[in-house]
Formats: C-alpha cells, structure tokens, sequence
C-alpha cells in the first residue's frame, strides 16, 4: 500500500470539500476523543475538568495522525450535568450518571435550563481557546454533546423515559424542552469560538426506540438545534449509535449537514441519505478496530470506501463511535493510511 | 367468555399493553376456575413470546416491551398464589449481569424480562458485577447458564477473565456462557471461548431455549 503525504493541511482539505474544489486524498476523521489523554499520560479524568489537559491531548494526537477533524468531548451526560444531574467521575473511564436526578414530577424543581457556564461547560470553552491559538488554522475542531433524548434520559433513567414516552408523555416532553433549551446555550457558545457541534442520540437510537417514537421524542427536537445550529451559519453533525437503518432517512431530514453512523448498512444509509447530507462513518470500533490486525482494518476501511464510491457531497471515513482507550493506535493509523493511499482521481502519484 | 377466548384475550391485552386489562382477565380466569398454570402457559406466557417476536423483528422497542413486561407481571402477580408449583417443568437456570465497570444495563434487563416471562429461572446479579461473583452464584444456584453483558470495549476482557477462572477450577463443562452487549460480537464469542453469543435478547432466550432442546 504506496502511503502519500498529504498536500493540504485538513483545514483546507475540508474547504475544499466544502467549496468544491479538489482534494489531495479522502476525508478521514475517526473519532479519537478521551483516549487522547494517554498520549501525554494524563487520566480520563483530568481530560474531563481541564481545559488545558483536554488542549493539550488533541494537539499530541493531531500531531501525531493529522485527522482530519478534533473532537471534544468528555461524556455523554454533561449536558444533563449542567442541568443538575450528579455525575461518578472515575480516574479511567468517562463520568456517568448512576443515579438519575428526576424521580417524580416533583423532582423537576432540582432541574434547570442549563447556561453559559453551568457544569464542566467551561472546560470546553478552555480547550477550545488554547486548541484555536495552537492548532486552529491547521484543522476544524468539533464539540460532541448528547442531544435532547439522550440528556433528557439521563436526568430520568432510561427505562423510566421509556415507559414515560406511553405512561407519561407530558413529563418526556417537559424534560426533552429543557435538555433542548440547555443544548441549544450550549450550542450558542461553542459556535462563538468557531467550533461545529456535533449532536450525539445515544439513546434515540434504532436499538432503543421505533421509529415512530423517533419522530415522538427525537425528531422536532433534533431539528430544532439543526435550525439554530443554521441560524448561526454553522454546519452541524447528528451522530447516532447502535442501529439506524430504520431512521437514516429520519436523520438527515433533521437537516443535519453530516450523517454520522455507526451500526448501519452503507448501502442502505447511501440510498436514503441520497446526496442530501454527507455520511461519515462506520469502521467498528470494538470489532476491526480494537482487535485488528492492520490488515484486516484495511480491508473494512476500502470496503467502505468502496460502497460509498462516487457518493456525493461526500463519504468521510470514519468509526462508527468513539474510540476506546483499549483501541491502539496503530489501529487509528492504520485507518489514515488507507485515507493516504486510497485517494482521488486528481490525485497522482509522482506529482 | 369461554375459557379459549379468555387466554386468547390475555395474550393479545398482553402484546397490546393494556395492563389493567390483563390484570382484569386474570381475575376473570380464576372466577372461572382456570388453573393459575394455564394462564400462565396458555395465556401470559404466549403473550410475551409473541412481544419477544415483535421485538426481534423491529416491530417492538424498549418502551413497548417493559410496557409489556408490565403487563405480564400485573397478570402473574394475580395468579402467581394461587399457582400449583409442582406443575412446572424443571426451569432452566441463568444467572445473568454487566460485567464490573459497566453499569449500562437496558439489555441485560430485557434478557431478565424475556427470559422470566419464558419461564426462566433467573438470578440477576445486576450492573457492575465482580468477576467471580458470576461464578460464585453460579455454584450456589447450580445454574445452567452463565450470561454476561456489557457495552464498553474496556469491561470485555472480563468476559474472558470470567471463563478463564471457571476453567483455572476445572468447572468450565458445568455450565453454559452466553454473552452480548454493543461491542460484542461473534467473533469476540469465538475467541475468547464463549458457547452463544446473542445480538439482541430476545434471540439470547430463544438461542438458549433452542441449545437446551426447550424451543
């Protein structure tokens, strides 16, 4: 496999994607957020309350890859903590939330819209400040955020929202308002920095929810972040775990820019997405990716690639959900490789 | 409403949810004389065999089926005293939880449901489990089954760990070992040595029932 250098840095890789002009090789963005923290042997859990460590472990694994996208991202349930929900914070793994905060209608008064600074909200902004001074005419950088369904499943519980979408639907609904209103401040802030938010629905996923539900409890909600996310003249991922081949289409008529997928056939995702948004995704990262070897996520990755061949806007290699500390990252560049080897007709070897 | 009607209706008020309805019908059934035993197997029972089916077919998602199970325990809680225990079948044992690390519990509670409601006999260890827990229960219960469940890549290995300890005690043939969860997948089950791996719970039951010749 002949590996090229890149031509462009990743920042002007992505404008050239996006203003249509030639690319020097495919978009390849894996999902290497937390598990960055061991490049420069920090824990988890410093990762997740400082802004500097957060920095300063992107820019260890920019350098080190040259992706081309940086994810923040600390947990699935800050939103839901800066709306008043406790989290476990343990040294090597993210924070969650054990015990929910809503037990009762009368609970909601321990909940609150969440604003600018409630939380560990601040420890982006930190991080996205020093990550714009050091890397940020290099290459894009995202935030990653549980949207409504999930943020409002964690301050209740899972199980109990799901049997509030049939037993109490109006209580489902006060708190998806909240988690939309507290995501939507969220979304205000980060955009300021010139960051793009990504929405993540865990928990509105095809494994937990029908469809029918999803149109309920997630759709409107989604939407309404696309819209600001707009409004703000920012593009906007919806990343989606577990099965979406029932919702893929539902996904990309929230009028999200990027598709992000993790247990859905391409083929199917590329049918119904239909050039509307681009498909990012889906190289497993607890099966090829965490157990290898290279060659065999070589093989997952030109498989990919080539279901998605000729898709346009784009198809942007990627892993179907974040990676894990355990994943080793030989495995992630193994994934950049094949970005770097398999790249576009104007692309020519010797030029 | 003749008794076929009647654990005709408990099943469907079942599959539909209505949980009053069904507790309601189960009253009905012991006002006429039904034994408590075939309005378990013959009405609540079918119910949710056919939710399990639902739900492996995408029709049914997490909300319906503990809805469901709602309903199949308002049924069973009003029977249940009344049940002839020497009339059931030996059950089949599991003792089933997520792996330590992990407190992601949804689909080990819908193999808890699904597998109860098919007459399982299951001992739920719960979420963040210690390894040797599982085996320790296993021993006391003298269970058949061992199921493991987690859906972050870093708890897996425990998996292993697991049944590389009942192998160290030379009590690995003693029992079977399912697993699932996100991350996990065949070829994890395959390697590390596992005898069933199941993507969703409703197949982990019917799996298991099918390997213990119960299908």
């Amino acid at each position: 496999m002949l590996i090229r250098e890149d031509i462009l840095s990743p920042k002007e890789r992505v404008m050239a994607l996006l203003t249509g002009k030639p690319l020097d090789r495919i978009i390849c963005m894996p999902i290497v957020t937390t598990n960055t923290a061991q490049l420069i042997g920090r824990t988890v859990k410093e990762f997740q309350l400082d802004g500097k460590v957060m920095a300063e472990a992107h820019i260890a694994s920019f350098k080190k890859f040259g992706y081309d996208l940086i994810y923040l991202f600390t947990n699935c349930s800050y939103v839901a903590e800066a709306m008043g929900a406790e989290l476990d914070y343990s040294e090597g793994e993210p924070a969650n939330c054990d015990v929910p905060v809503i037990n009762s209608r009368e609970d909601l008064s321990k909940i609150k819209v969440a604003e600018k600074n409630d939380g560990q909200f601040p420890v982006y902004y930190e991080a996205l400040e020093i990550l714009n001074k050091e890397v940020g005419d290099q290459v894009f950088i995202s935030v990653c955020f549980s949207g409504p369904v999930s943020t409002a499943a964690t301050l209740r519980g899972v199980e109990a929202f799901a049997r509030d979408t049939y037993l109490d639907p109006e209580l489902c609904h006060t708190l998806l308002r909240m988690a939309t209103d507290s995501c939507k401040n969220f979304i205000r802030e980060i955009v300021k920095f010139g960051a793009m938010p990504i929405i993540l629905e865990p928990i509105a996923s095809g494994s937990l929810f029908s469809p029918k539900m999803f149109d309920k409890i997630a759709f409107p909600y989604i939407k309404e972040l696309v819209d600001l996310a707009h409004e703000l003249k920012a593009l906007v991922p919806l990343h989606i775990c577990g099965k979406t081949n029932k919702i893929v289409d539902k996904m990309t008529d929230t009028g999200a820019d990027v598709i992000s997928l993790d247990k859905c056939d391409l083929a199917i995702a590329r049918e119904k997405v239909a050039g509307r948004a681009l498909i990012l995704g889906n190289i497993d990262p607890a099966n090829e990716l965490l157990f290898g070897p290279v060659e065999e996520i070589h093989r997952v990755c030109i498989e990919a690639l080539d279901i998605m061949k000729g898709y346009t806007p784009a198809f942007v290699l990627s892993t179907g959900c974040e990676t894990a500390n355990k994943v080793p990252f030989e495995h992630i560049q193994a994934m950049l490789d094949v970005a770097r080897s398999h790249g576009l007709n104007e692309y020519k070897v010797g030029e | 409403m003749d008794k076929e009607t009647l654990l005709r209706e408990i099943s469907h008020a079942l599959v539909e949810f209505e949980v009053e309805k069904v507790a309601g019908l189960a009253e009905e059934a012991l006002k006429q004389n039904i034994s408590a035993y075939e309005t378990i197997t013959e009405g609540l029972v079918p119910g949710m065999k056919e939710v399990g089916r639902l739900y492996e077919e995408e029709e049914y998602f997490l909300p319906e089926v503990l809805m469901c199970s709602d309903a199949f325990n308002a049924g069973l809680d009003i029977v249940n005293p009344f049940l002839d225990k020497s009339s059931l079948d030996k059950p089949i044992k599991m003792v089933i939880g997520v792996i330590e690390g992990d407190t992601h519990d949804i689909g080990k509670n819908l193999v808890r449901i699904l597998s109860g409601a098919s007459g399982f006999e299951v001992y739920d260890l719960g979420r963040d489990v210690t390894l040797d827990r599982f085996i320790e229960k296993a021993e006391e219960v003298e269970s058949d089954w061992i199921g493991m469940s987690t859906l972050m890549t870093t708890t897996m290995d425990g998996m292993k760990t697991v049944i590389d300890r009942l192998k160290d005690r030379n009590i690995r043939d003693k029992y079977k070992i399912i697993i699932g969860g996100g991350p996990i997948s065949q070829t994890f089950c395959d390697k590390i040595g596992a005898d069933l791996y199941a993507n969703d719970a409703s197949s982990a039951v019917r799996k298991v029932k099918e390997l213990m010749g119960r299908a």
